[in-house]
């Protein structure tokens, strides 16, 4: 065996590159999955086989039974990141610009940002009942915090000299804002928007599996509780490809526009 | 007076101030009670729970998820990020798709856990130890490898034994950075225990909330919302003194 798996090694350099490895992963987990799901060797209702998942998939895709649920989902998490992003910059911007002000906020919308947003929901369903608002309200409340968080971090970083020369120049208030607060902050603005887009799509996604009319969130809920395993497969492995594609998209999006700073970027680790 | 002490009573004032915002809104009907408790009646019936051992008992079995998923993600995060330190090449190629799990919505995946483990708080656990291991894996990983080769030459120069090196060199050079992992763990497991408690109503704190709301009792919930947060926030507190602990 273990001349074999030398030879195997040898013969194939490839192997021995990290693409291979992930390559070889993946498909041995797909190839274990597969096996496991044709045998019911382990958990026959668990595992599926991986075959009648991208059936279903395909289903999915090609059919229009996902449309109004994809709709639903998107108006969450869209509207949710639009209020969380019109609410968290100003603020951040004005958190971020006086120290003292900076200093005495920052603390307690940190301490806030770890508090579960979903267990907010009652009291938006109170208010907006069972429809996409009070979806749309949590996934704007998950996107909130990152982006206030990062504004307030890219205020932080603008050097006083900057605002400084500004101010020796002759900027007035509106120049300054246009010229040096804007330029400093859009990178990590930018980080802001795209870990707020994350917590949006899980906020609004979880609250539908809560309690729900409509959305993708729902369907997972309702393929659960048919016990329509490969459905509910299917249906998440679309969710985490339009949550990649999205998060891709977003990131390459805002490389395009400037290059991100190193430190908003290794703040996305804490969201 | 100190500028911190200064900043904590300000902060003080303005927690004060909204609670008080808030309380006078209901008292005179500004906002309908229907939507928002009086604060004061939440405290009240948070304290209430509290003495009856109602609240005491839901929190225990919540700390208990979490105690039992921290110790399991970290039994993992430290065994397979050392591993995946030890074998670079294996390292190097599960790191992105560690970070791809990592950034995408899990938890939406909770359904599976159910089906998996019924409808138990091993189901939470299960799902929230798979959370909390990823960021303890991947700092442990990038902790092991920025120790400064220097010190491992200087203990080799020193004949340092196995034990010896890990014990005086190793350890106290990895530990901040797999504490910061340790944090964002912690940060993760907290979040999601509490949020998969109120959404599939299995265990403590966050079990209690979804009840209330459930029967429409918006005093509880406001009760169990307040409770949820000042757990989460007397966590994160204690998280960040014993990392400032830690890095002294």
């Amino acid at each position: 065996m273990n001349v074999l798996a030398r030879t195997i090694v040898t013969a194939t350099p490839w192997v021995q590159t990290t693409a291979g490895i992930q390559l070889l992963s993946v498909l041995g987990l797909l190839f274990a999955w597969e096996f496991i799901g044709r045998t019911g060797l382990l958990f026959p209702e668990l595992f599926p086989s991986f075959n009648s998942i991208l059936q279903s998939l395909f289903t999915h895709v090609t059919t229009p039974m996902l449309i109004p649920h994809l709709k639903a989902s998107l108006h969450a998490v869209g509207g949710g990141l639009f209020l969380g992003a019109f609410c968290g910059i100003p603020l951040g911007i004005v958190f971020g610009s006086r120290r003292t002000l900076m200093q005495l906020m920052e603390p307690l919308i940190l301490y806030l940002a770890v508090v579960p947003k979903i267990i907010i929901f009652p009291i938006f369903i109170l208010l907006l009942g069972i429809g996409t608002g009070s979806k749309l309200a949590v996934a704007a409340i998950a996107a909130f915090f990152p982006i206030v968080l990062l504004t307030i971090a890219g205020m932080r970083e603008i050097r006083p000299v900057f605002l400084d020369v500004a101010r020796t120049l002759g900027a007035n208030k509106l120049q300054i804002a246009a010229k040096v607060y804007l330029p400093a902050i859009t990178g990590y603005v930018f980080t802001g928007l795209r870990i707020g887009m994350g917590a949006a799509v899980t906020g609004a996604l979880l609250a539908e599996t809560k309690i729900a009319k409509a959305g993708l969130g729902f369907m997972i809920v309702e393929y659960y509780s048919q016990f329509r395993m490969p459905d509910m497969y299917s249906l998440l492995l679309f969710i985490f490809f339009l949550a990649a594609v999205a998060n891709w998209a977003l990131k390459r999006l805002f490389s395009l526009l400037l290059p991100l700073p190193r430190t908003a970027a290794d703040a996305a680790l804490y969201f | 007076m100190k500028q911190a002490t200064k900043l904590n009573i300000w902060r003080m004032l303005i927690i004060a101030a909204a609670f008080l915002g808030l309380e006078a809104a209901v008292r005179f009907r500004w906002i309908d009670p229907f939507f928002m408790a009086s604060p004061i009646q939440a405290l009240e019936v948070l304290w209430l729970q509290i003495w009856n051992g109602h609240a005491l008992l839901l929190t225990l079995l919540t700390l208990y998820e979490i105690g039992f998923a921290l110790l399991l993600s970290t039994v993992v995060g430290l065994g397979a990020g050392f591993f995946l330190w030890r074998y670079q090449l294996l390292g190097r190629s599960y790191e992105m798709l560690l970070a791809a799990l990592f950034s995408s919505p899990v938890i939406l995946a909770y359904p599976i856990f159910l089906v998996a483990f019924g409808r138990t708080a091993a189901a939470v656990i299960a799902l929230t130890s798979l959370f909390g291991a990823i960021p303890i894996i991947m700092n442990t990983r990038t902790a092991f490898q920025h120790v400064n080769p220097i010190l491992i030459q200087v203990g080799a120069s020193m004949n340092l034994s196995r034990a010896q090196m890990i014990r005086h060199i190793l350890l106290p050079a990895v530990a901040p950075t797999i504490f910061s992992g340790f944090r964002l763990g912690l940060t993760y497991i907290l979040k999601s225990v509490l949020g998969l408690e109120y959404v599939v109503q299995v265990g403590g704190v966050g079990m209690w909330l979804s009840d209330a709301a459930f029967r429409f009792e918006v005093t509880e919930v406001y009760a169990g919302l307040f409770g949820t947060i000042m757990l989460s926030v007397l966590f994160l507190y204690i998280i960040n003194r014993a990392e400032a602990v830690v890095r002294r």
